[in-house]
């Protein structure tokens, strides 16, 4: 770099400089409905109707209320319990279905997994009602499995194609290796084929995790009454009942967005690695 | 894991050594997706197609009457027509605003990175009902932001935009947009760290700079994302469903129904069960039809095979 060339730089900002300007001006905007939840949430009852973003002062009142008032935990345990339900299915049948197609080779897994393909190009609103039919003849509408085991069978062929991916490329002599060393094909996908796609595993939990924690339609559909409902219904069942009472909603809404929230933020090191290590590609 | 100790630990197991039920029917490997995907997936859709040819009540057989009656429902074209500019907004509006903030953190952030990949994937994140309770109080007449802020820009906001039948539907794709740019940035943040740094700088010494860099280089090094980006963004369009359903309920006057609430309000509010799968059917062969063609012509894929193709 010559002494000219220096000197244009301290004059004139690098593009760097605007990239960063833009990026902060559109975040501040992008940011303005989270920013506005919480702002609801810590008014007081006489300012909720403030056409503002920001109010003074502000008050944790209405966190109190409806923590006081409502057994929110109770979705938090049902959201929970069928997220992981979901994730674990996923995961287990996922891996499982990408060992036997891609280490194993099984006759006919190419077919079958063009076939399972097909479930990423239906829309949920299609299949919806016999779902349900189907559910309520089983008796499970009102039950963990009622969620957990549709959101599984909508979630398998992507862990498939992501984790199928990641075995594609794993180095084949490792297989070969195990095999003449006579591991069973049980111990061969446990103890080589798993901890080779760890990342793809990582992401795919993750993923499914948000997915499956934010689901609506079915969670709407399978979950109607009040002791089994998850989170996502939460909002519309209050929505009613504090009509008068934004501030008191609001603070429903941050109780219920905020543990994803800090969550993601807690694992976002682990999905980005995910992705970055090639887990979204073909 | 590293290769040698995937090895090491594979030596171990010879001890453990013994035939298990799977290593005779390798099979059971495929067995739980396969059944849950025709459990769950292929028969609800069979049902679906054979449901649409009775009545409301699902006994008398009527034939084609039910996509007849779908053809002629001017609700049905009205969907139809706001799936068709729900996509035709959503997909190339996220496009390029989740392109454009990808590269500018990828290429010109470094300390600030993380930061801004995780305010800008927060949305995505954040559950949709919530989301939708938000954006109605953002959009309410007389004490929402919205309406207060467009004043310092000097538009005077005289309508509610969800209670206005021209307006509603673009309101709610706004919302769609807010939420889901988030994740085309993700997608091109991972496209643009698989494309091979020699590519850069090989382009870079070839003369190519800012805006030729990114039309010449970057566009054309991306389009593997771009053609899954567009084939995810019409399968998501007919997904359609929370939005709607809790800020409009695909009104005023069906203004903005689109096929999720349509399909909701036949089977589970009136109980027309052969016209909700006829209208199921319908929804059904537009999303598959339309992914063949994207995948057959366009070679899209559900995820993007980026490293590849720029090899």
């Amino acid at each position: 770099m010559t002494a000219q060339d220096r000197g244009i730089a301290l004059r004139r900002p690098s593009f760097g400089f605007y990239a960063k300007i833009i990026l902060l001006v559109l975040l501040a905007l992008w940011m303005i409905p989270e920013i506005y939840m919480v702002s609801v949430s810590l008014r007081p009852p006489d300012k909720s109707f403030d056409p503002s973003l920001f109010v003074l002062p502000i008050t944790f009142d209405n966190f109190a209320t409806v923590l006081h008032d409502n057994p929110l935990y109770k979705f938090f345990w049902n959201s929970l319990v069928i997220t992981l339900g979901t994730v674990l299915v996923v995961l287990v049948a996922g891996s499982m279905f990408a060992y036997a197609a891609s280490v194993l080779r099984l006759r006919r897994t190419t077919l079958i997994y063009v076939t399972l393909l097909t479930t990423l190009m239906v829309p949920v609103a299609s299949i919806v009602l016999p779902l349900a039919i189907m559910l309520k003849s089983f008796g499970w509408i009102n039950s963990y499995q009622g969620l957990i085991l549709p959101y599984a069978a909508l979630g398998i062929p992507y862990a498939i194609v992501i984790i199928k991916a990641f075995m594609d490329d794993s180095p084949r002599d490792l297989f070969e290796a195990a095999m003449i060393d006579g591991c069973t094909t049980l111990q061969m996908f446990s103890h080589v084929a798993l901890p080779l796609v760890k990342p793809a595993l990582i992401f795919v939990a993750i993923w499914q995790f948000i997915v499956t924690w934010n689901e609506f339609f079915l969670a709407l559909v399978v979950m109607n009454d009040g002791e089994h409902k998850t989170v996502t219904l939460v909002p519309m069942q209050y929505s009613g009942m504090y009509m008068a009472n934004p501030g008191a909603l609001f603070a429903i809404l941050v109780i219920i967005a905020l543990p994803l929230i800090f969550l993601y933020i807690f694992v976002q090191r682990y999905f980005i690695a995910g992705l970055l290590s090639g887990a979204v590609k073909g | 894991m590293n290769k040698a100790s995937a090895v090491e630990s594979a030596k171990k197991l010879q001890l453990l050594r013994r035939k298990s039920l799977v290593d005779r029917f390798p099979y059971l490997y495929v067995l739980p997706a396969t059944l849950m995907f025709v459990g769950l997936v292929a028969y609800p859709i069979l049902w679906v197609v054979g449901e649409s040819f009775r009545g409301a009540n699902g006994k008398d057989f009527v034939g084609f009457g039910q996509y007849i009656r779908a053809f002629s429902d001017p609700v049905f074209w009205r969907v139809l027509r706001n799936m068709l500019c729900w996509g035709a907004i959503t997909i190339p509006v996220q496009m390029i605003l989740g392109g454009s903030i990808a590269y500018l953190i990828e290429r010109h952030t470094s300390r600030s990175r993380t930061f801004f990949r995780v305010m800008f994937f927060l949305p995505v994140v954040t559950s949709v009902s919530v989301i939708s309770i938000v954006w109605a109080q953002m959009y309410a007449p007389y004490y929402g932001i919205v309406q207060e802020y467009l004043k310092y820009i000097g538009v005077q906001l005289t309508i509610a935009p969800l209670g206005e039948p021209n307006i509603a539907i673009f309101a709610l794709i706004l919302v769609n947009i807010w939420q889901w740019t988030g994740f085309s940035m993700i997608m091109y943040i991972a496209g643009i760290n698989n494309i091979p740094s020699e590519l850069f700088d090989a382009a870079l010494i070839d003369g190519a700079h800012g805006w030729n860099l990114v039309v010449r280089i970057v566009v054309p090094l991306l389009s593997p994302v771009t053609r899954s980006l567009l084939l995810l963004g019409v399968i998501g369009t007919l997904q359609t469903f929370p939005i709607v359903h809790l800020m409009t309920d695909g009104g005023p006057d069906h203004a903005s129904e689109i096929f999720g609430t349509y399909i909701f309000k036949q089977g589970f509010v009136i109980g027309d069960t052969g016209y909700s799968s006829a209208l199921s059917a319908l929804v059904l062969l537009l999303a598959l039809g339309l992914s063949v063609l994207q995948i057959a012509v366009l070679g899209a894929r559900l995820t993007p095979q980026t490293r590849k193709s720029a090899a």
